[in-house]
């Protein structure tokens, strides 16, 4: 059995913005929101990469104290777009408990900051603190937290799949997810990722030398994708979630149809844990293409995963045009936000929903001069009014895990 | 600490903590206030702090059967007897 999956609500917490249309307006006036990186007390006067793609506003959280209680801040992100997901899609709470809705929902870590204080605890010599560790502090902290606070919140019985794969957890969410409806386990699935602010992941590229550096003192000129003066990423936090429903139910029930996931593949390059590869990247593609059942030439637009490392967009590249040649449209959405690490595959297919849905395709923020050995696909390079019928959304993480979308619009 | 000084740094507690205001000293916590073990384990924690002192294993295990304020407060009291 093989049933049409829909995508009926969906919700970001973003660098350039929460609502859509703040989203949207970001991406059609070249907004950047990459901004400095916030001081802490642990890494930051460290790090050579004085940039993150920020989410600076507030966020107006309703939450009672007995959520509240188990979650730290990537599960304030995550629960917050689950239930602007779910009531913008409209999902009635006795589906909800019924057993037929799930969740894939994953974050890079778990979170970082409650990690911290367990840590802190743990070496601590001071002879006031007298429990090891809180009681809560392993539920707020640990890497599943996200998807079983949403679980917690909307009373959701059915499959937990928690992705942890770094830069692929959330469009692996929304692949396994598709899969799971696809083939009849569950109707609904909650699907996305998280991350918090974290110097420590910031550290981490910073000391393999992938972090951009050189416009600390212009931060919205940087991640630079695909572009001659690029220099590294910048990390970023933020938050996704989609609702994917089966099609027949979804249609019945006089629900929003947003687009709808006609594909998803998945490999991993058996090879080198940090280098993308050329083969195993095209070979992504060509998977989600086959389990789409359409032809490369059908696709309209490619979603690139593009970091803006001097290697990583190269081979992306060269990938993308093996397959398609020059005929899609590729937009690096990380340039207008950085790397949103666990949330970026479903924020950049939320806003290849949004611009689907407006007959515009951005341009890669910051692509001033397109690198000659970037240069073989067809490049956005300023605001499009074209309509995208199928997009794909390409991400790949380290330890070589590849992913691909492929996305058709909404009739 | 007197009793009454007990029972007045236990409804802080509840109050700052865990958003219980006014609470009945004799109202079953979980009955009427979805008080589980993680919030029980987190008031052990706040009681120590108050105690000045660690408790032991089996201290906090006999904790675990509390229901009310009242019975806070006479463990408390028994805790810090115990250790004067």
């Amino acid at each position: 059995m093989e049933r049409r999956v829909v995508i009926t609500g969906a919700a970001a917490i973003t660098p350039i913005g929460h609502q859509k249309d703040e989203i949207i307006d970001s991406l059609v006036n070249g907004k950047s929101g990459v901004a400095p990186l916030r001081e802490d007390d642990l890494l930051s006067g460290y790090i050579h990469s004085k940039v993150f793609g920020t989410v600076g506003y507030p966020i107006a959280y309703a939450f009672d104290r007995k959520y509240r209680k188990t979650m730290g801040p990537v599960s304030y992100y995550a629960c917050q777009v689950a239930k602007e997901a779910i009531e913008a899609a409209g999902l009635a709470a006795g589906f909800l408990s019924s057993g037929r809705v799930g969740v894939a929902f994953g974050s890079t870590h778990g979170s970082p900051t409650v990690q911290r204080d367990i840590y802190k605890n743990f070496f601590s010599r001071s002879p006031t603190r007298f429990s090891s560790i809180g009681a809560v502090d392993y539920l707020k902290s640990m890497v599943h937290t996200t998807a079983v606070n949403i679980t917690k919140m909307f009373g959701i019985t059915g499959r937990v799949i928690a992705s942890s794969t770094a830069c692929a957890t959330s469009s692996q969410a929304i692949g396994f997810g598709y899969e799971t409806i696809k083939f009849g386990m569950q109707d609904a699935m909650v699907c996305g990722g998280a991350d918090e602010y974290d110097t420590t992941t910031v550290a981490v590229f910073d000391n393999l030398l992938a972090c951009s550096t050189d416009f600390n003192a212009t931060p919205h000129l940087t991640p630079r994708p695909f572009d001659v003066r690029r220099d590294g990423l910048v990390v970023g936090e933020g938050a996704g979630a989609v609702i994917l429903e089966e099609y027949d139910m979804a249609r019945k029930r006089g629900a929003d149809i947003l687009g709808e996931v006609i594909g998803f593949g998945c490999n991993n390059n058996g090879g080198d844990l940090i280098l993308p590869s050329p083969t195993g990247v095209a070979e992504v593609i060509r998977l989600g293409l086959e389990n789409a059942r359409i032809r490369p030439d059908q696709v309209d637009f490619v979603s690139a995963h593009a970091t803006a490392t001097k290697m990583g967009d190269i081979i992306e590249a060269r990938a993308i045009h093996s397959v398609y040649g020059d005929h899609p449209y590729v937009t690096g959405l990380k340039g207008y936000m950085g790397h949103t690490m666990a949330s970026c595959g479903v924020i950049e297919t939320i806003i290849t929903l949004h611009m689907m849905e407006k007959g515009i395709i951005a341009p890669t923020l910051n692509l001033e001069e397109i690198d000659e050995r970037c240069a073989m696909i067809r490049h956005a390079t300023k605001l499009y009014e074209l309509p995208i019928r199928i997009a794909s959304v390409e991400n790949f993480a380290f330890g070589g895990v590849n992913t691909s979308i492929t996305l058709k619009k909404s009739e | 600490m007197t009793r009454n000084e007990i029972q007045d740094e236990i409804l802080k507690i509840f109050k700052d903590e865990f958003e219980i205001e006014n609470p009945e000293l004799d109202d079953d916590l979980g009955e009427k206030y979805e008080f589980d073990s993680i919030d029980a384990l987190d008031l052990l924690s706040r009681i120590e702090e108050l105690l000045g002192s660690g408790l032991t294993q089996n201290e906090k295990k006999q904790a675990m059967e509390i229901r009310t304020i009242r019975h806070i407060v006479d463990y408390v009291e028994r805790m810090a007897a115990k250790r004067s």
